[in-house]
């Protein structure tokens, strides 16, 4: 499967020091009220992504995370299970995936569809897999975000997301503006279903002769690495490339299964 | 390209599972419970479609039951089939796993030394796919009370792609506080029962379900002819009185399905029973449909089961349609607009062959799904 890109845009709060809600609220002039966090987040990538690519009516949206909106979780719960508390309703409505959906869709004028999904296997993956079979038979373009929030319980997405304590977890939110066709494109992206051995892996590497970039979860592949864990690192490393218009390989592994993507400057 | 067909579906509603659904709905003999809700000094009872054997809202609970209902809709696939078996749910539930993760950090009293193992809502689907030998493909959508009907549209792109040879929807939706409290802050929830489209209706009952629909290629009745999945609403919470933004759905459904309105022969409501869902609907329905449309709600059944309704509202239609009947709609007497009235009294099914679902939910996620039935 291809996908073509034509724009991206990208945050890490490693690589920039800034307020996010007062950037949507100064730069991009938007309401941030009854959102949170992982909203705001989600909000600053779409309109990075809006001032280099044409965003249309009908796009469809694909937001994915590693877990979602942590904090809210943590809020509720302790307001409602330990305070016994009524839940607030703004907050009751930001526990759904789908609220994030609605703001990036609302901050980008968007009405086409809007899907938030999680996958445990591969789930930036796997969301480019859905774009591709949803694009061909709609023939639209897709707005493709993956957004991972470290926020104040730092910890519960360590747990979640399987990783050492030891770790360095950031904040992140990279997007693209995808389609099947490669006219204005800048790029392609290549996947499959399939996921592979660690030999088998190894063997398309070589194969290949390309620069490989990998997952803090491929420790045992021959690649450059983040020195950061975020779960969506595949959208980050994608974007990274296309910036440095290089044409290379991404790894990722999980539960001893590999999956390979391509990104080819055009 | 050929047709993506439905090919099995199984049902565990309040109703028992798919038989004791169907035979339910058709007897009128309908089981509800009640669940208290407690919030400070107030404690509320609230009525509630529960699951007839108790699944606690804890991951190995849900699992175990979900596992039953998907085992019997897989039953007559090959181990060579399963393995080319991609499975996608839908659910509005919180993660639990999410929710201990918070829980053994933030408060002391409940601190656990850390652990990490990559678990999030989706983990049911990867455990599953693992001990039932399915593709490992999975995901888990949430877009509110139109997840499961989503993951049954982005199922049939995924096979039209020949990506997987089947791919297995699972709705899912077990009772939890935090769900429950935030209706109730919402003050969406009925006292007493639900009432689709009627003039008194006062809110909704939340229910609990899992449901299965497994599509491909294959013999069966069942085809998606179509459908359509967008995101347009006034807010947050709800659309125009209007309805202009459930016209735009449907009519685009009906666009994606090469049909026209007048090809539908059966409507399914969405049909939530509150003030404003259930006016915003009838509007929409009144203008894109004459008043004779047959259109009917399942809600009163089962009750609102949020993100499992999708696919388990598609199981109830299919398994009464195969039954020989057109379900009634119950507790309805006055409607919104008089000249539209649901369906009243159970039809006996004539043949027909075109099926409008409709779904809405909040975060302005609206879908309108087109089956179709073909004659024996």
């Amino acid at each position: 499967m291809k996908l073509y890109v034509k724009a991206i845009s990208s945050y890490r709060s490693d690589r920039e020091d800034i307020d996010v809600k007062k950037e949507l609220k100064s730069r991009y002039k938007l309401d941030t009220r009854r959102q949170d966090a992982f909203i705001h987040l989600a909000v600053l990538g779409a309109q990075r992504l809006r001032e280099s690519a044409e965003i249309y009516e009908n796009d469809e949206l694909f937001l994915t995370s590693g877990v979602g909106n942590i904090d809210v979780i943590a809020r509720t719960n302790i307001a409602v299970v330990e305070n016994h508390q009524f839940i607030k309703p703004f907050d009751f409505i930001n526990m759904l995936g789908n609220t994030t959906s609605y703001y990036v869709a609302t901050s980008l004028g968007v009405k086409g569809k809007n899907i938030f999904d999680i996958s445990d296997n591969f789930t930036y993956f796997n969301t480019l897999v859905l774009i591709y079979a949803s694009l061909k038979s709609s023939n639209n373009e897709a707005v493709c975000g993956a957004i991972d929030l470290v926020s104040e319980y730092d910890e519960v997405f360590r747990r979640v997301m399987g990783v050492a304590q030891d770790i360095a977890v950031v904040s992140s939110v990279n997007y693209q503006k995808l389609s099947t066709k490669p006219e204005d494109a800048i790029a392609a992206v290549e996947f499959d279903t399939k996921s592979y051995t660690k030999e088998e892996i190894e063997s398309l590497i070589a194969e290949s002769g390309l620069k490989v970039y990998a997952s803090m979860r491929c420790r045992d592949i021959d690649a450059l690495q983040s020195k950061a864990f975020f779960e969506t690192d595949a959208s980050g490393w994608i974007n990274s490339m296309i910036r440095d218009k290089e044409s290379a390989l991404y790894v990722e592994s999980y539960n001893e299964k590999y999956k390979l993507l391509q990104v080819s400057m055009l | 390209m050929a047709k993506i067909k439905i090919l099995n579906y199984e049902i565990a509603s309040a109703q028992g599972d798919k038989e004791a659904t169907t035979q339910a709905i058709k007897n009128g003999a309908i089981k509800s419970s009640s669940k208290i809700v407690s919030m400070q000094d107030e404690a509320m009872k609230i009525p509630y479609f529960t699951l007839p054997q108790s699944v606690e809202d804890e991951f190995d609970a849900i699992y175990e039951a979900m596992k039953k209902v998907v085992e019997k809709t897989i039953v007559n696939l090959s181990s060579e089939q399963k393995a080319r078996t991609a499975l996608l749910l839908g659910t509005s539930l919180v993660d639990d796993n999410l929710v201990k993760a918070v829980e053994h950090t933030i408060y002391d009293y409940k601190k656990t030394p850390y652990s990490s193992s990559k678990r999030s809502i989706d983990s049911l689907c990867r455990d599953m796919a693992d001990e039932l030998g399915l593709n490992s493909f999975t995901m888990t959508i949430s877009t509110a009370c139109t997840s499961s009907v989503n993951a049954l549209l982005e199922a049939k792109n995924l096979l039209e792609c020949e990506l997987f040879e089947y791919v297995l929807v699972v709705g899912l939706e077990i009772s939890s506080v935090m769900m429950s409290s935030g209706f109730a802050s919402m003050k969406l929830l009925s006292q007493e029962s639900q009432k689709p489209f009627d003039k008194s209706r006062d809110g909704l009952v939340l229910g609990e379900a899992i449901a299965a629909v497994l599509v491909g290629e294959g013999e069966s009745l069942w085809s998606i002819a179509g459908g359509y999945s967008n995101c347009n609403s006034v807010n947050i919470t709800s659309v125009s009185a209007s309805g202009e933004e459930y016209v735009d759905v449907m009519q685009k459904a009906l666009l994606n399905s090469n049909l026209e309105a007048a090809d539908i022969d059966i409507l399914k409501a969405h049909a939530t029973a509150t003030p404003t869902n259930d006016l915003s609907e009838i509007n929409a329905i009144s203008k894109i449909f004459t008043n004779d449309i047959c259109f009917t709600a399942l809600k009163p059944y089962v009750g609102h089961t949020l993100g499992a309704c999708g696919a388990l509202e598609v199981a109830m239609l299919l398994s009464c349609v195969d039954a020989g009947f057109i379900p009634k709609t119950i507790g309805h007497s006055a409607s919104i607009i008089p000249e539209y009235q649901p369906l009243l009294q159970e039809r006996a099914y004539g043949g027909e062959k075109n099926f409008m679902l409709n779904y809405f939910g909040f975060g302005g996620n609206n879908t309108s799904l087109i089956l179709q039935r073909n004659h024996q």
